[in-house]
């Protein structure tokens, strides 16, 4: 296929494909579930596809056009493939996996419905070159996670599904101001136009405010734990890995490759994410609830990524870039193993828990796995992302940030252990359940064998990377 | 008056006259000839206003001004509507001999209303309008229409004042009340007089639309009257009568350039606090009709402060979100009417998780009061977003912002309100409440259907608003 029908087909198929699951529901349950299936693996091979042709094209585009400089844009770059591939990869599976998952609740026609779209509007973000329109498919994504959230429907859930949608929306109005001053300032919205400019501080900390909002960092970030513990695993899950990644595409895509913000700016950055990451760590430490814990543990990850891009050099952004790749393996892994968890055990409380890993091997090995790439232990793909984020920072030099961040990462590390331990080492206690149906295991375990493969094949990845800040970066040392 | 177009409001004239004698013995002619006549009507300025050959010539081939005509075609568009949902309702306590001759009846006041060339046949139209509307408002007696009709009643009053004032002041200074004349004056000689008396006439304008301060018939009027007329007076009755007149009246003062600055500052203030204390007002409600109608409130001051900006854009833009407006608003309306008629209520204490019952109600609802948020792609953002833009390009940064964050109130009060009316617990007592059937459903999906297109579309309305309207101001 030629490379701009693979980048509409990545676009527009789960975008308008997600309005004919309602209409393929009418034939029949099951041709809606391999439907939906059959659109998330047409995006993700699309997506995909596109890689190969990056490695010797610098880039596409293809567009339509809008009045008063709200062209729509769509641009195919190393930076944009590798994020789209990213997630698309990880919707597939949990599309898979949710066949089995969501079989017994109500609704399954507008969650099917709204996953897709969700997939869509991550796609058309993350291609769109054009600001406005990025804030159009950031308000869609929003709309979309605002029924998932609500998904179970209980005054308690769509209590936290407002407070989801609210939350993120007023971050998506400060940033639409942002860029509305952009527009004044600069003159356009064209991110290919606006490469290389600088841009001054208000609207650069009104674009962070939505940033922020949506990758739920500090000060905003008590919607995440409230929204991934609400409703099903999946859809925690596409907010530990999905959804929160949007605002940190946003910043690499904004700050890191197209405008040049005040040096201060970066650094506020830096020191917000590193309080950010303090305070999560410590608050999956006292959670006693396995998704608010792997949830809090979320937020503190995000933050190591922020401090990768916003550390201004090369090694640093490359490995921010490298670390979303590996979070979202391995956090997708952790959700999926603690929707199997749940959906057997019936409990949330980590306390009541013990000795599952004798009737649960496959779970909790893949667990173990994914947490040991979350924790950063070699030769986990987390452990190279890892290392990269502190070199590059080291380089940059603030030891205060430095210092706050290496107390994250042991935080990291024994929170995780401690869930590891009550969860499936101990007492086994009363009947004890048995393993998650075959789908959602090998889902699980895939991820996590993934979480290696990328570990020990690290050279191609961090290739990638590489070049990616390198070609595309602004203003990296 | 245009004269070409004088069909538009005769037909509907003479239908209204012939309800009454052919439908006396059998109220089904009744009914049919009533959704004919908007049918015929809707038909026809849709196929003006659709025909593909006018936008490839870049609607070069329009002799006539395109603010009218869109407005007849939402006109017409908010009537079928309506029409159609109440010949579906058949509510038995509604006399429809009555009923029907009434809504052709202001129908074709509405559009002489907006073929108007000066601005005496606007006012004497306007008049017109308002009568037929305090019936409209009373056609279910015994609930609080009247009393929001009698409020509006004394309201009219001193507006009416004030534009009569303001059109003599017309005659003398300029010795003509046709927009041709009054365009002469200002580019000629713009002296204080004529000034003078268009602000008078805006005055009055800002009364009868009910902007804040003088807000309070409405909630009274929408809530109090027949849950489809409240949807026909929100949609598109009190926006023709009251705000089709002021941005009428903007695109004169805006002849006037700088001078007149302070007039826009008023505007933009009075527009700024519509928007806050309708949407915070909002917020307060218990019942859904009631929320609506601060919601309108709210709305109606953003198109104030796009047309209180009196540049091209925040002209255009005030015209499409008036459109836009009749077309979530009128959902939003029907919607509470199909509320009142299957589950009996529309207060929202009571009701809760009706989307089961009520699917297809809950989800146009949804895109209704996203559009209406300004959420994209749907079309409520394009047209604030130009709101915002010419806001921001005159130098009003801080109102821009200001109205721009007010988005969120609006989210949050309709969140509110699915969250109780749909999503919520579902009370007991309407278990058996079943969708409406499809007849009745089809106005809100057709409008659903247009505030998606007009969003996703957006490149070919702007070239219809700027092709026939901006390039052509005024005459």
């Amino acid at each position: 296929m030629e490379p701009t029908s693979l980048l509409k087909t990545a676009v527009f198929l789960p975008l308008l494909g997600a309005f004919l699951i309602p209409v393929s529901n009418l034939m029949s349950k099951e041709i809606r579930n391999s439907f939906s299936v059959i659109l998330g693996v047409m995006t993700f091979l699309s997506t995909a596809l596109l890689i190969p042709v990056m490695l010797n094209n610098p880039g596409f585009s293809i567009g339509a056009r809008f009045p008063l400089g709200f062209d729509l844009i769509l641009t195919a770059d190393m930076l944009s493939v590798f994020m789209a591939a990213i997630s698309s990869f990880v919707s597939m599976i949990i599309l898979i996996y949710s066949v089995d998952y969501i079989s017994h609740y109500e609704n399954q026609t507008e969650y099917y419905t709204m996953v897709v779209l969700f997939l869509g509007s991550m796609m058309g973000l993350v291609f769109s070159s054009n600001l406005i329109w990025m804030y159009t498919f950031w308000e869609l994504t929003g709309f979309a996670s605002w029924r998932l959230v609500g998904f179970f429907r209980s005054e308690k859930d769509v209590l936290k599904a407002n407070k989801t949608i609210l939350v993120t929306i007023f971050g998506a109005l400060c940033m639409l101001i942002g860029i509305l001053m952009i527009y004044f300032e600069n003159g356009s919205l064209d991110m290919r136009v606006l490469r290389g400019d600088t841009v001054s501080m208000l609207p650069a900390v009104l674009i962070l405010v939505g940033i922020l909002a949506k990758s739920a960092t500090l000060p905003f970030s008590t919607w995440l734990p409230d929204a991934g513990v609400a409703p099903a695993t999946v859809t925690s899950l596409l907010h530990a890995a999905v959804l929160v990644k949007i605002g940190i595409y946003a910043y690499a895509r904004i700050f890191g490759v197209t405008l040049v913000a005040p040096e201060s700016f970066s650094q506020g950055v830096t020191l917000l994410a590193g309080l950010s990451a303090l305070v999560s760590a410590g608050a999956a430490f006292v959670e006693t609830d396995i998704k608010r814990i792997i949830a809090y543990s979320t937020v503190s990850q995000l933050a190591f990524i922020f401090l990768g891009l916003a550390s201004g050099n090369k090694v640093a952004f490359a490995g921010g870039l490298l670390y979303i790749l590996m979070h979202s393996m391995a956090k997708g892994g952790l959700f999926l193993c603690a929707g199997i968890i749940e959906q057997k055990t019936r409990v949330k409380d980590i306390t009541k828990m013990g000795g599952l890993f004798r009737t649960m091997p496959i779970t909790a090995v893949s667990f173990a796995l994914c947490s040991l790439s979350v924790m950063g232990i070699p030769p986990f793909g987390g452990f190279f992302s890892k290392f990269l984020v502190f070199k590059g920072a080291v380089e940059s030099g603030n030891l205060l940030v430095l210092v706050i961040f290496l107390v994250g990462a042991v935080m990291t590390l024994l929170y995780l252990t401690r869930l590891f331990y009550l969860v499936f080492l101990g007492n086994a206690k009363e009947n004890a359940p048995l393993e998650g149906s075959p789908a959602m295991v090998a889902s699980v375990a895939f991820l996590a064998i993934a979480g290696i493969a990328l570990g020990l094949a690290i050279y191609y990845p961090f290739d990638y990377v590489t070049v990616i800040s390198t070609q595309l970066g602004v203003n990296l040392q | 008056m245009i004269s070409e177009f004088l069909s538009y409001s005769i037909v509907p004239l003479l239908s209204a006259l012939a309800i009454p004698f052919l439908g006396r013995k059998n109220e089904k002619i009744t009914e049919i000839l009533a959704n004919v006549t908007i049918l015929a009507g809707l038909i026809n300025i849709g196929y003006i206003l659709f025909n593909p050959s006018n936008h490839r010539n870049q609607y070069s081939t329009f002799t006539q001004d395109g603010f009218t005509l869109l407005m007849i075609f939402t006109i017409y568009l908010v009537a079928m509507c309506v029409v159609f949902f109440s010949t579906r309702m058949n509510d038995r306590k509604i006399d429809k001999n009555s009923y029907y001759p009434l809504i052709m009846l202001s129908v074709s006041a509405m559009c002489s209303m907006v073929m108007a060339r000066d601005f005496f046949t606007l006012y004497i139209f306007m008049e017109a309008l308002a009568v037929t509307s305090f019936a409209l408002i009373t056609t279910d007696d015994g609930r609080g229409g009247i009393e929001g009709a009698l409020k509006y009643f004394l309201l009219t009053f001193p507006a009416s004042a004030l534009i009569i004032i303001g059109l003599a002041l017309l005659m003398i200074v300029s010795g003509g009340f046709s927009f041709e004349h009054i365009q002469a004056q200002i580019i000629g000689a713009p002296d204080f007089l004529t000034f003078l008396a268009l602000s008078l006439i805006l005055l009055g304008f800002l009364i009868k639309s009910g902007m804040v301060p003088f807000h309070f018939w409405t909630p009274d009027a929408y809530q109090g009257s027949y849950s489809p007329v409240s949807a026909y007076l929100a949609g598109i009755v009190t926006k023709i009568s009251g705000v089709y007149a002021i941005i009428r009246l903007s695109m004169f003062f805006k002849l006037f350039d700088d001078k007149a600055y302070k007039a826009s500052e008023m505007l933009l203030l009075i527009g700024f606090a519509s928007i806050a204390w309708g949407a915070i007002a909002a917020m307060r409600q218990k019942d859904f009709k009631r929320m609506l109608a601060f919601s309108s409130i709210s709305q109606l001051g953003y198109i104030l402060m796009g047309a209180g900006t009196f540049t091209t854009l925040g002209i255009i833009a005030a015209i499409f979100h008036l459109f836009n407006h009749a077309t979530f608003k009128t959902t939003l309306f029907l919607n509470s009417a199909s509320l009142e008629k299957n589950a009996g209520t529309t207060d929202m204490k009571k009701l809760g998780g009706m989307e089961h019952n009520m699917p297809v109600t809950s989800w146009t609802s949804i895109i209704a009061l996203f559009s209406t948020a300004g959420v994209p792609p749907l079309s409520g953002f394009w047209s604030k977003i130009m709101i915002i833009i010419a806001l921001w390009m005159t130098g009003s940064e801080f109102y821009a912002a200001a109205a721009l964050i007010f988005s969120i109130v609006t989210l949050a009060y309709f969140m509110i309100m699915q969250k109780k009316i749909f999503f919520g617990k579902a009370n007991p007592e309407f278990a058996h409440v079943k969708e409406v059937d499809f007849t009745l459903l089809s106005p809100v999906l057709l409008m659903s259907a247009i505030i998606i297109a007009a969003g996703v579309f957006f490149p070919y309305v702007y070239d219809y608003l700027a092709n026939t309207i901006a390039t052509r101001m005024v005459i």
